[in-house]
């Protein structure tokens, strides 16, 4: 018998017991359904995470901290310290940052600028440091001559949709330490754009002097709080850092790695997603345990016919054929039914989950506050998942059904004739 | 000539719970090519499990079955069922007609097993239906059709095939004299315009009668066989 006839012939059989064929097939739409949708709200939801992360680092940028998190930040690093990292192979750049997290900057009508953190940097490495992040909206960085001139983020000069200092304006510097009142005007040289999205180097509350200034502030001095590495390629990323590590025996400093943050985050969601889709697949075993069923009563009920046939000349392979066709239709109606009901599916969750999570605001100390980022998880059909999906249901069924088309298929034809 | 098909010293019983019941004892005859043969006895005398050794549809505990000359008990499943497909027509006394079936696809079903294509398996089909009378009710479903429609469907779906042995079990067992006679004279005149063999077991002596030959069976023995030979063919 010819296979387009074997399957002719099933979907004939499968017509005539529409109620049952459809809730067999139900049962499999809803398998892949539960999968096909939490892959596709998986792969959108890591795309997602992936792009802020991406937007919120350089990945090839090391972020190096004095101490460890656990321990508290105490030290702080000099230019010794610059140099033995400049000797790391594969770094082709470190620059140092020096916070000044009390600075107070005001602007001539002593109105507070929503300054949260004011850094000494070196302008020229930093803008190679961070090409794609560190650029002016307006003015210029100042030269090395500049030494009284202040660079601000973007919204540390807006209040309430008033612009507090524009380039060219003065703006006073207040510094309190034990040391004394550091107190000194500075020109606006230039505003920095737009960083928009959260990340550690997001410079959009933070205002910049020159660092050969900010070390010549009484209590400052040369104590630089976080070192920028630059790596010439991101494969070196944690071996730098291990070496770099490796430089500072006597007490220890932090490594952040973005690029090796961004591969656990991302394998981290990897095993939410895949775990979340074993217990989806649980359901789709369910439906094969189902149609297991069906077809052992469809063969019960059948038995004379698959007398009649074998007794005709039909071969037990045909027979096989027959019941597993059935198998595999309700499998490939109900895997197609399931990818398209699990994709829309997924922008049901993603809509409902959007809700849920909101992103953490960056500072709400800050009394500019910036505009929310609802997270929009975009749910993604994967092309991979789909064909997954898919042949998963088909053998799934095919499995489950093998044991009742083969018990039709054994069938003796003189008892299955007798069979009432 | 050859018989078209030989029965050697063949032996079945069955187990009924823990009883082996013996159906046949060692029972030997021959079919020739052409003949109407009529298989007599009473209920359980196992014409019924004679007639299932001789399709193929079952396997005798001992003794040899050949057919065309070549032992058939040598072969496998699969090579039996398309011995089945391929020389062997059926009729049962229930009809067996898939009931979802209309009469014309009940009648193609050997056809499509068999890989035929669909067009010609429905000209054939159709061809068939009107040679046992019945073009006018193909598309009708077997409940939709008499006992004795039912059973000349039968018979179409059994000759469609072009086979050389047609085995009826009972053909008139589950009809009414008249229309059981009409079928008889159906397969009499197919017998002898086609020259197909044809084997029908019965417990009714007037059908027995109008055969070429006929073989008593009693009690899984035969007890004779008698000619008819102003009938006999060449």
């Amino acid at each position: 018998m010819k296979l387009s006839k074997i399957l002719a012939t099933a979907w004939e059989n499968m017509k005539q017991r529409k109620l049952r064929s459809s809730l067999t097939t139900l049962s499999v739409v809803i398998g892949i359904t539960a999968i096909i949708s939490l892959a596709s709200l998986g792969e959108g939801f890591r795309f997602d995470v992936k792009q802020r992360l991406e937007q919120g680092f350089e990945l090839d940028v090391l972020i190096i901290f004095p101490g460890s998190f656990m321990a508290g930040l105490g030290q702080s690093f000099n230019q010794t310290d610059v140099n033995a990292i400049r000797t790391v192979n594969n770094v082709t750049l470190v620059t140092p940052l020096i916070t000044m997290p009390t600075a107070v900057i005001q602007n001539m009508n002593d109105t507070k600028l929503g300054a949260l953190t004011l850094g000494g940097i070196n302008f020229t490495e930093m803008q190679e440091m961070l090409p794609e992040r560190f650029h002016l909206m307006q003015g210029h960085f100042p030269t090395a001559e500049e030494n009284k001139s202040i660079v601000l983020g973007y919204k540390t000069r807006i209040l309430n949709d008033t612009v507090l200092a524009n380039v060219g304006d003065n703006i006073t510097l207040t510094l309190v330490d034990k040391y004394g009142v550091y107190n000194e005007t500075f020109e606006v040289a230039g505003i920095l754009e737009k960083g928009g999205t959260s990340g550690i180097t997001n410079f959009d509350y933070w205002a910049f002097i020159p660092i050969n200034t900010a070390t010549q502030i009484p209590g400052v001095g040369e104590n630089y709080q976080i070192l920028l590495a630059k790596v010439s390629d991101t494969k070196y990323s944690e071996q730098v850092a291990k070496e770099i590590e490796s430089k500072f025996k006597q007490y220890s400093i932090t490594v952040f790695v973005p690029s090796s943050l961004m591969r656990q985050v991302d394998n981290i969601l990897n095993i939410v997603q895949l775990f979340l889709m074993a217990i989806a697949s649980i359901s789709l075993l369910v439906a094969g345990v189902g149609i297991m069923n069906i077809m052992t009563v469809a063969v019960m009920e059948r038995t004379r016919e698959i007398g009649i046939l074998k007794a005709i000349g039909a071969k037990s392979r045909t027979v096989l054929g027959m019941f597993l066709a059935e198998a595999a239709l309700i499998g490939i109606m109900g895997g197609l039914i399931g990818v398209f009901a699990g994709y829309g599916l997924s922008y049901g969750l993603a809509d409902i989950l959007s809700n849920f999570i909101q992103p953490s605001r960056q500072n709400t100390a800050v009394v500019h506050v910036p505009e929310t980022e609802r997270m929009t998880i975009t749910p993604v059909l994967s092309l991979e998942w789909t064909i997954v999906a898919f042949i998963f249901a088909i053998v799934v069924c095919i499995i489950f059904g093998l044991y009742p088309a083969r018990k039709a298929a054994k069938l003796n034809p003189v008892e299955a004739l007798r069979y009432e | 000539m050859r018989p078209i098909l030989e029965v050697r010293e063949v032996k079945k019983s069955y187990r009924m719970g823990k009883v082996l019941v013996p159906a046949l004892c060692e029972v030997s005859f021959d079919v020739r090519e052409g003949e109407f043969l009529t298989i007599f006895g009473p209920s359980g005398s196992g014409k019924s499990t004679l007639l299932h050794l001789m399709g193929c549809l079952d396997r005798p505990d001992d003794g040899e079955i050949l057919i065309d000359g070549s032992n058939v008990l040598k072969l496998s499943d699969d090579k039996l069922a398309e011995l089945r497909l391929t020389k062997m027509g059926f009729v049962f006394q229930f009809f067996n007609l898939l009931p979802k079936l209309t009469a014309l696809k009940n009648v193609e079903l050997p056809l499509t097993i068999a890989g035929v294509p669909e067009k010609e398996a429905l000209e054939k089909a159709k061809e068939m239906l009107n040679l046992v009378g019945l073009e006018a009710r193909m598309n009708h479903r077997p409940s939709e059709l008499s006992g004795g429609e039912q059973q000349r469907v039968a018979i179409a779906r059994a000759l469609i095939n072009n086979p050389k042995i047609v085995l009826a079990d009972e053909p008139t067992g589950n009809l009414d004299t008249k229309t059981g006679w009409e079928i008889i004279q159906l397969m009499k005149k197919l017998n002898e315009d086609k020259g197909q063999t044809f084997v029908v077991v019965t417990h009714d002596p007037h059908i027995s009668e109008t055969a070429d030959r006929i073989i008593y069976l009693k009690d899984g023995l035969i007890e004779g066989i008698k000619e008819a030979p102003r009938r006999n063919k060449q």
